[in-house]
């Protein structure tokens, strides 16, 4: 401990405590968002129409057009709220990763893939989230026209393990830290967290698929 | 047949202008049951004099010889060299200051660590040394003295994430002091004293789940539970300050 705790005294402060909880919060909004997104996209597979009616009822009670946005901005907090644990300088960039080689400790390797991935999300995702939502509607033709043009295949190629393996280790990684998955439960959640990226990753893939098979 | 084992060991002198941080390979017969405090008694009784390192009970118990590794912290008197490699690198912890090679000064880190955290039990009785002790219930004895096993090697801190990026950050080691005084029933601090304390970036909520403290304890103290419940419990206290209601 460097500092010196005699020199000054600070005014008792809560930020801190909100930033986290705060911080929380969206991450787990995120994360539910992302898997009704991920099954409301999937409906693909059970048929062009089924994901068009869902589509079209998103859009009638105007939750494509409003909740959208919304996504967009909580998506941007919890990127500033978590941006606070962020190793942005270069000393601590290369502190962290000499750590972890160091240590060869499996979670703190998931938490630089944490905000590795972080980054990439924040581009993609923007990028998505505005291409999507400024040609509204969504309907099961317009998207598999993207996919089946080439580019939008390798983007999303991209962007959905980066997705899924964020939302994953941040969903153990909450678990953890406010005390809801316990040292006795820490083995079998990491496992069950492991298990959903994966099948999360599949029914993406799975999706793609769909969509590049879709007759336009 | 035994091993002939080969060691990397930081040297390096700070009080000594000519020295310079480089490396020294010693080379050693790996003997039954032998851990890494013989092997450094060893080097340095046969080998080099001048190698410095801390040891005390040789038994888990002091802290004292805490160190990297192959890159993990651990003491040193709890490693049997039949565990590692024939190749051990080994370094001092990081985040504490550098005495010499692989001996760091951990004393002054925690000294003011627990005058950051106000380590002592805050109350208002006079104490009367005639009176018998209070009693106390032996189950909840027995969970704070889970936690007062902590023997101040500095393995959590030197594994943290957070700390090492952050030289302000209080680490693992106080969240566990602070959760002990809070079981404490003679302690009459209230939740919001601790919260000013503990609650903020520099305390818990800069904690970021990394859990190195938790993998690497020598003492495996239940640092994640200790952690997850702070948490929770600075979490809520700030709620309910935000609310007015609760002390």
């Amino acid at each position: 401990m460097t500092v010196n705790t005699t020199a000054y005294v600070r005014s008792p402060s809560r930020t801190s405590a909100y930033l986290d909880w705060l911080q929380m919060l969206t991450g787990v909004a995120l994360i539910l968002f992302m898997w009704s997104h991920m099954i409301l996209v999937a409906s693909v597979n059970l048929g062009a129409g089924v994901m068009n009616a869902l589509a079209a009822f998103l859009e009638a009670t105007y939750m494509a057009q409003v909740g959208g946005p919304m996504v967009g901005c909580i998506f941007l907090l919890h990127f500033i709220l978590a941006a606070r644990k962020v190793p942005f300088r270069a000393e601590q960039q290369s502190t962290i990763w000499k750590l972890s080689r160091q240590l060869r400790h499996t979670d703190t390797y998931l938490w630089l893939i944490q905000a590795t991935t972080a980054m990439i999300i924040l581009i993609m995702g923007s990028i998505h989230m505005w291409t999507v939502l400024t040609d509204l509607p969504i309907t099961a033709a317009k998207s598999a026209g993207r996919i089946q043009g080439g580019f939008w295949l390798v983007f999303y190629l991209i962007l959905l393990p980066m997705v899924e393996l964020h939302v994953g280790i941040g969903f153990y990684r909450i678990a953890v830290k406010w005390g809801f998955a316990r040292r006795k439960d820490r083995k079998k959640f990491k496992r069950f967290e492991n298990y959903l990226t994966a099948i999360f990753i599949a029914i993406g893939l799975i999706t793609l698929i769909r969509f590049l098979l879709l007759k336009v | 047949m035994a091993r002939r084992l080969k060691f990397n060991i930081f040297r390096y002198n700070p009080q000594d202008p000519d020295s310079s941080p480089h490396t020294d390979t010693f080379h050693l017969e790996e003997t039954e049951s032998m851990t890494l405090f013989i092997a450094l008694n060893q080097i340095r009784e046969e080998q080099d004099p001048s190698l410095q390192f801390d040891f005390c009970c040789r038994a888990g118990i002091c802290g004292a010889c805490a160190m990297m590794i192959n890159g993990r912290p651990g003491l040193a008197c709890h490693t049997l060299t039949k565990e590692l490699p024939e190749e051990i690198t080994l370094m001092p912890l990081p985040i504490f200051k550098l005495i010499g090679d692989l001996s760091v000064d951990t004393g002054t880190w925690f000294r003011s660590m627990y005058e950051k955290v106000e380590s002592w039990v805050h109350t208002d009785k006079e104490f009367d040394p005639k009176a018998e002790e209070e009693r106390m219930d032996n189950a909840l004895a027995e969970e704070i003295y889970e936690l007062e096993r902590c023997i101040e090697c500095g393995c959590c801190v030197a594994a943290c994430g957070t700390a090492n990026m952050r030289q302000d950050f209080v680490g693992a080691v106080a969240m566990n002091r602070i959760a002990r005084f809070i079981m404490d029933p003679r302690d009459e601090r209230t939740e919001r004293e601790y919260f000013e304390i503990i609650g903020t970036d520099e305390g818990i909520f800069g904690c970021m789940g990394l859990l190195g403290c938790e993998d690497v304890c020598p003492k495996h103290l239940p640092l994640q539970d200790q952690l997850g419940i702070l948490r929770r419990k600075m979490g809520w206290s700030a709620v309910k300050q935000l609310f007015k209601f609760g002390k």
